[in-house]
């Protein structure tokens, strides 16, 4: 049955009065509350309107909470049930999805009879839904507010209900006061109170009608209503162009109406309001017209043409509300709420001219905000270094992404074809700090890692040593020794960088290497200089220190040491060393402040990973692999230790660069790889939301754990090929620019074996062997296939006249294998057959001497690929610590399955 | 999303069982016309325009013929005819041949919803046949009616006796009209016109109504028109690719509407909120490269393929990138703003800089962080900007913003180009 409503209105309408819009009796059920606009908007309106929500709907939730300041708001799967468990309510929110909205309306108010009114925060609802929505509101007598709008509020009750009105701090806003708004938009109807309150106005009653085809409370309603308010003694109103809404009204109180949108005539498709697109006569145009008429004035108001009367202005400029108001309530003997509280002059917050010169009318200089966001800004400068939002990162990195077409990973925004070109301590610090780096920050790094990679005497070498005897791959052995790298060893150098960090944080200090900046911009407290100092010389830290000086490095940290004094422990000079490193993109932002106090423990790690890579007897006091200490010290680079460690030899410049490129192409393969895996889970178990309980070198466990002779060691399937291919020729220089060898004829006997090979395996219904290195699964089916990294390489190699018979014979491999039948069109040769032509290339000389067996070759291609993804596993754990949750990459039980 | 035209239009009332003139598309063979000259003793040639265009007859753009002659000679000339409205010339994509109604009246209807009933309406006239605004008021009907129930015969039969309609049209309308509700409500309609319906005599020898002419708008939010099936392109001249690409996007949470207004533009404006949308439109006029609603707290992934979109299609061009609202409500203003200023960021590495003048206004959630993230990313890539509270006059700041384009066209540019190192005309 419907309910009798007010006589004065030829459909129904039931509130009389503004007062009765949003009142502290009210209690409110919410459909779809624990949506993800419902969840962060219900709770601030529940508590800042004294607990009015009794309880919500979410189907298939029943018995979770929704948690708010005012208490925990119980929520059922339907409506009935929660009326069945006692609630009564009188109003209805709706955050449903739009084609779920007319039916949560019908369940509102056909199971609960006491419904008086409903608010549809949803937007994008059709047409057709809306029409009988309206329809079912008027069938049963129930207002209805919205659709796509942003509920209703009341200063002087302090009630919100729907939406978000004056935003998550509402008492900011809706500052009690004699005026009411309608408005069109929501964001308006809260801007509008903050222009007003700023202009020295409350507000009483605040709408915010929404602006869809059907409005359904709409301005006659609100006329109505507002004239029946002693609270109201005027209204702003923002209307916008479309709908005859607003033609038809009297008011019997003074009212400024904003008018805005006479350029959108030119638009033929609503943008945001679906209902504000106008015909012929209800343009803005048309709607400032009925408005002027009904206030008696000519013109609109603006400042400087101050027009209005008693009954009200128009004004096409939102900003000139507050003054219109005012203007319209003195002709009416009406004085502000309260004082002004500002004006709404230009005021930038921040500003930068970057060194321009600007003209004056730009050139605004950067105000105090007000409060508290002044005192927000004085924080936010305060601190040093990005904060990552923290979010699930299963599967998910800021440090990686690889495209699905070219499948070229970038690391950081580098692609690996560029981080090719870079040497090892390069990428490895792009991984970390996020930017490449320059020959200073080289030399800096390159000491950081080298004064660690010389094991002698230290457990971990006896750790790994122990786990190559018992029959262990590389990357177990290396792990045995990463796993004793825990947080205690390098507790100093984290403090130490901690220190550095709070000394320099507000001193202007833009790069660390910056040779004029001031040595001693604070004074280091004596808990500070303990973290820095040692009582006695630390002969590490000499031979560090020295070393930087004979690397011709230069650092603001480093002369900060040595200006205090003292004795500088190792830790420190290493602390100095990565800090100097990360200064600038810790200063932009770029980094973290926990990325830059972990970077000393990832440089000892990175050093010990390169050390216990090789077998201990290469480690000696004095000397590492038979390098002195004080010139691996004094002049190695990272990429020379670990050509060192893998090889026993002496890297030369035309050795060092293919390797250099290798490692450079298998950083990273993107976050779905099973070692990016391995080292995001060990961050996640260890919970990155306390950060300082992430065992880093775990993390780097868990990489090494989750590859093996499949992921990392597959790189051997491609020597071994290859040296089937070649063992029987007599190949001694594989970099020769004429091998001597018959490559067409080598591939075209290769691909006719293995054609007959292929046919003998068909008849026999066996599977037929992949040949390693030759086709990929996203680069194929045109007649002739390339990988686009394989491509890039060979390019980078014939510009330095460089040349490697492997790689040429896998070309025409391919060639031979299309050319005899064997394949469909030219397969193309893959980035594993790069690699493995690269890394044999290297290894040859010492297998054809016999030095090398095939265990020895098949150990060294899988630590040449450790080696390399050691950085991208770095990036990895490090960005999983900024921004990951405690445990995020775990599998929830309902997408597990289980066989039998 | 229009249709307009019986090759379409046919169709689509045969679904709603309610009779057409017959119509051949742009593909009928001369023996398909021939035979239709013969059934119907004359036939319409009318261009194909995609969308809503009307007033084609006005404009000599409707042919008739009684042989096939003439008929081939009209398809000739209205083949790739182009029709004027305002500044958009259309350009034809074929022709329609439509079969002649013989009748002695012509009917206007139409069905859409109104803002002065808040209700469905039905609009009638048996004056039809042309222009509806042409008509005195009395000699046109509207009559709202309850959706629930729809539109039903007494609707109809209450219409015409108001009008006074001539007793032989009643009872074939009252009849069919009703059919057309369903076609309107059930499909995601949100207006249906007809005119002229014509009222032919049928065998039996009482009136039949037939359509021979068809005009709809949909309802971009209804899926119920995915119910017709038709054609994938036949919308798709109605938004040009950076729009089409930006309404992928579309879904209820976080808006992405969008509209181009000036392609040689140089403001960038991505804003937030129906009202702010009204409010810089209305200030921007044609500096801005478009009109836009991001409001609505898009989530970090939604917000930043949307600027990426944004930023991929306009900045190059863009001498300021104008982020503007008003104090949001609910939404996350580090979430946006974070996810804006990524975007840039990443359009910079890949693209490599640009000289702009970036110029900013909003309130709202997490404003400070928000502001505080997007202030490091400029400052790192180097260009100037100002960052305003929500205690500016947002029209002020977008007459800043006006500013700086001026002083950007003005020398501005170059300067900010020189200081990114690069040449003075990039």
């Amino acid at each position: 049955m419907r309910k009798p409503g007010i006589e004065k209105f030829k459909y129904f309408v039931g509130i009389r009065s503004l007062a009765e819009i949003a009142t502290a009796e009210d209690r409110v059920c919410v459909l779809n509350i624990l949506g993800n606009e419902s969840r962060s908007v219900t709770p601030i309106s529940h508590a800042y309107s004294g607990g009015n929500v009794v309880f919500g709907t979410s189907p298939g939730r029943r018995g979770q909470v929704l948690e708010t300041r005012a208490g925990n708001i119980p929520v059922y799967n339907n409506v009935r049930e929660g009326m069945d468990a006692g609630h009564k309510f009188n109003i209805g929110v709706v955050y449903l999805p739009p084609a779920a909205v007319r039916d949560g309306v019908a369940e509102l108010i056909r199971i609960n009879p006491d419904v008086e009114k409903v608010i549809i925060l949803t937007e994008k609802i059709s047409v057709h839904d809306s029409r009988e929505i309206r329809a079912l509101g008027q069938q049963r007598g129930v207002d209805i507010f919205g659709a796509n709008c942003l509920g209703v509020a009341d200063s002087w009750n302090h009630v919100r209900i729907g939406g978000a009105l004056g935003g998550d701090k509402p008492e900011e806003t809706l500052r009690k006061g004699s005026i009411a708004i309608y408005s069109n938009s929501g964001n308006f109807t809260t801007t509008i109170a903050n222009y007003l309150s700023i202009g020295g106005w409350g507000t009483t009653t605040l709408i915010s009608s929404g602006k869809d085809v059907y409005i359904n409370y709409a301005t006659p309603e609100f006329a109505f209503a507002m004239a029946n308010d002693a609270r109201t003694k005027a209204a702003v109103m923002y209307s916008e162009p479309g709908g005859y809404y607003e033609q038809e009204v009297t008011f019997e109180k003074p009212v400024v109406a904003c008018v805005v949108g006479r350029w959108k005539a030119n638009l033929t498709r609503a943008v945001g309001h679906a209902g504000a697109i106008a015909g012929s006569g209800d343009d803005a145009r048309a709607k400032e017209g009925w408005f002027m008429e009904k206030f008696g004035v000519k013109d609109l108001f603006t400042p400087d043409n101050p027009v209005c009367s008693n009954k009200g202005a128009v004004v096409t400029n939102i900003a000139h509300i507050p003054q219109a108001l005012t203007e319209v309530m003195r002709l009416n003997g009406i004085e502000r709420d309260f004082p002004p509280e500002g004006n709404l002059e230009l005021k930038p917050w921040f500003g930068d001219d970057q060194g321009l010169k600007l003209p004056v009318a730009l050139n605004i200089p950067v105000v105090k905000a007000m409060s508290p966001y002044d005192e927000q800004i004085a924080e936010l400068l305060k601190n040093v270094g990005a904060i990552f939002p923290r979010q699930t990162m299963k599967d998910c990195s800021g440090s990686s992404v690889m495209d699905p077409k070219t499948q070229v990973t970038k690391v950081n925004g580098i692609s690996i074809l560029d981080t090719a070109k870079q040497p090892l301590e390069s990428n490895l610090c792009l991984s970390l700090v996020r930017e490449l780096n320059d020959a200073n920050d080289n030399a800096l790094f390159n000491l950081a890692v080298a004064a660690h990679v010389n094991l002698h005497g230290d457990a971990a070498l006896a750790a790994a040593d122990a786990s190559r005897e018992a029959g262990n791959a590389p990357n177990t052995a290396i792990s045995a020794a990463i796993a004793l790298i825990g947080p205690k060893r390098v507790d100093g150098a984290r403090k130490a960088a901690d220190t550095l960090i709070e000394l320099f944080a507000h001193s202007g200090l833009l790069k660390g290497e910056d040779e004029q900046a001031n040595t001693t911009p604070a004074t280091a407290t004596p808990e500070q200089l303990a973290t820095l100092l040692g009582k006695f010389p630390d002969a590490l830290a000499e031979a560090m220190l020295d070393a930087f000086d004979k690397r011709g490095a230069k650092s603001v940290f480093v002369r900060h040491l040595r200006a205090l004094g003292g004795h500088p422990t190792a830790g420190a000079v290493l602390a100095a060393l990565t800090t100097t490193i990360a200064w600038e993109p810790l200063v932009r932002k770029r980094i973290s402040k926990l990325t830059v106090r972990n970077l000393p423990w990832y440089a000892r790690l990175f050093g010990v990973f390169i050390g216990s890579a090789t077998e201990g007897a290469r480690h000696q006091p004095d000397k590492f692999c038979g390098v002195s200490n004080e010139e691996i010290l004094q002049s190695w680079t990272v990429t020379q230790l670990a050509y060192l460690s893998l090889m026993a030899e002496r890297p030369t410049p035309s050795s060092l660069f293919p390797f250099q490129v290798m490692l450079g192409l298998i950083i990273s393969n993107g976050v779905g790889t099973i070692s990016a895996q391995g080292c995001k889970g060990a961050v996640s178990a260890d919970g990155p939301e306390t950060p300082e309980r992430v065992q880093i070198n775990k993390g780097m466990i868990g990489f090494l754990t989750h590859t093996g002779f499949a992921h990392g060691g597959n790189g051997y399937e491609g020597i071994q090929f290859l040296i089937e291919s070649f063992a029987g020729t007599p190949l001694a220089d594989a970099g020769a620019a004429d091998p001597g060898l018959d490559l067409k004829k080598m591939a075209t006997d290769f691909a006719l074996a293995f054609n007959k090979e292929k046919k003998a395996s068909k008849s026999l219904g066996t599977p037929v062997r992949n040949i390693p290195g030759v086709n990929h699964p996203v680069f194929k089916g045109h007649p002739v296939n390339h990988d686009p990294r394989e491509v890039y390489i060979a390019d980078l190699f014939a510009e330095r006249g460089e040349k490697n018979v492997f790689h040429d014979f896998y070309r025409a491999l391919v060639q031979a294998l299309y050319d005899n039948g064997v394949t469909a069109n030219v397969f193309c040769v893959n980035i594993d057959a790069i690699i493995a032509a690269l890394l044999l290339k290297l290894l040859w000389p010492r297998y054809r001497r016999n030095e090398l067996g095939e265990s020895s070759m098949e150990m060294a291609a899988f630590t040449a690929f450790l080696l390399g993804r050691m950085a991208g596993c770095a990036g990895e754990i490090d960005d999983h610590i900024n921004r990951g949750r405690n445990m995020d990459t775990r599998t929830p039980a309902s997408e597990c399955s289980h066989v039998s | 999303m229009n249709i307009s035209g019986m090759l379409h239009g046919a169709g689509l009332l045969k679904l709603a069982g309610f009779p057409a003139a017959e119509v051949l598309g742009p593909e009928a063979s001369e023996h398909e016309i021939h035979s239709l000259i013969e059934r119907c003793g004359a036939v319409f040639i009318k261009p194909i325009f995609k969308g809503g265009i009307g007033k084609k007859g006005k404009s000599g753009l409707i042919g008739r013929a009684k042989d096939l002659k003439t008929a081939l000679a009209e398809k000739e000339r209205l083949y790739f005819a182009e029709h004027r409205v305002g500044n958009v010339v259309y350009k034809s994509r074929g022709v329609t041949f439509e079969g002649a109604v013989p009748a002695e009246h012509e009917i206007y209807f139409s069905l859409t919803d109104s803002t002065r009933y808040r209700a469905p309406v039905m609009t009638l006239t048996h004056h039809g046949g042309m222009d509806i605004e042409e008509l005195d008021k009395s000699q046109i009907i509207e009559a709202p009616f309850d959706p629930l129930t729809g539109l039903k015969s007494f609707i109809v039969s209450n219409a015409l006796s108001d009008l006074g309609a001539p007793r032989e049209i009643v009872s074939p309308l009252v009849q069919y009209l009703p059919k057309l509700w369903d076609l309107f409500h059930h499909n995601g309609m949100s207006t249906l016109e007809l005119n002229p319906i014509r009222m032919t005599e049928s065998k039996s020898g009482s009136l039949l109504p037939v359509a021979c002419d068809f005009k709809c708008g949909f309802d971009r939010d209804d899926p119920r028109v995915g119910r017709l099936t038709l054609p994938d392109d036949l919308f798709v001249t109605e938004a040009n690719d950076f729009e089409q690409e930006i309404n992928e996007l579309r879904t209820y949470q976080g808006q992405s509407d969008v509209y181009v207004i000036n392609e040689k533009g140089t403001i960038l404006a991505p804003t937030f909120g129906g009202g702010a949308n009204s409010l810089v439109t209305e200030v921007l006029g044609n500096d801005a490269i478009i009109s836009s609603d991001f409001g609505g707290n898009p989530p970090y992934e939604k917000m930043y393929e949307v600027m990426r979109i944004c930023l991929k299609y306009y900045l190059k061009q863009s001498n300021v990138l104008f982020i503007i609202g008003g104090k949001a409500n609910n939404t996350d203003i580090f979430v946006t703003f974070r996810a804006m200023a990524d975007a840039l960021r990443d359009y910079f590495s890949e693209h490599g800089p640009t000289p702009l003048y970036v110029v900013i206004g909003r309130g709202g959630p997490q404003l400070i962080r928000g502001m505080g993230v997007f202030k490091d990313v400029l400052d790192a890539l180097r260009i100037p900007y100002r960052i305003f509270g929500f205690d500016s006059a947002m029209t002020d700041v977008v007459n800043y913003a006006q500013e700086a384009d001026r002083w950007m066209k003005s020398g501005g540019r170059a300067e900010v180009a020189k200081s990114l190192g690069l040449p003075a005309d990039a």
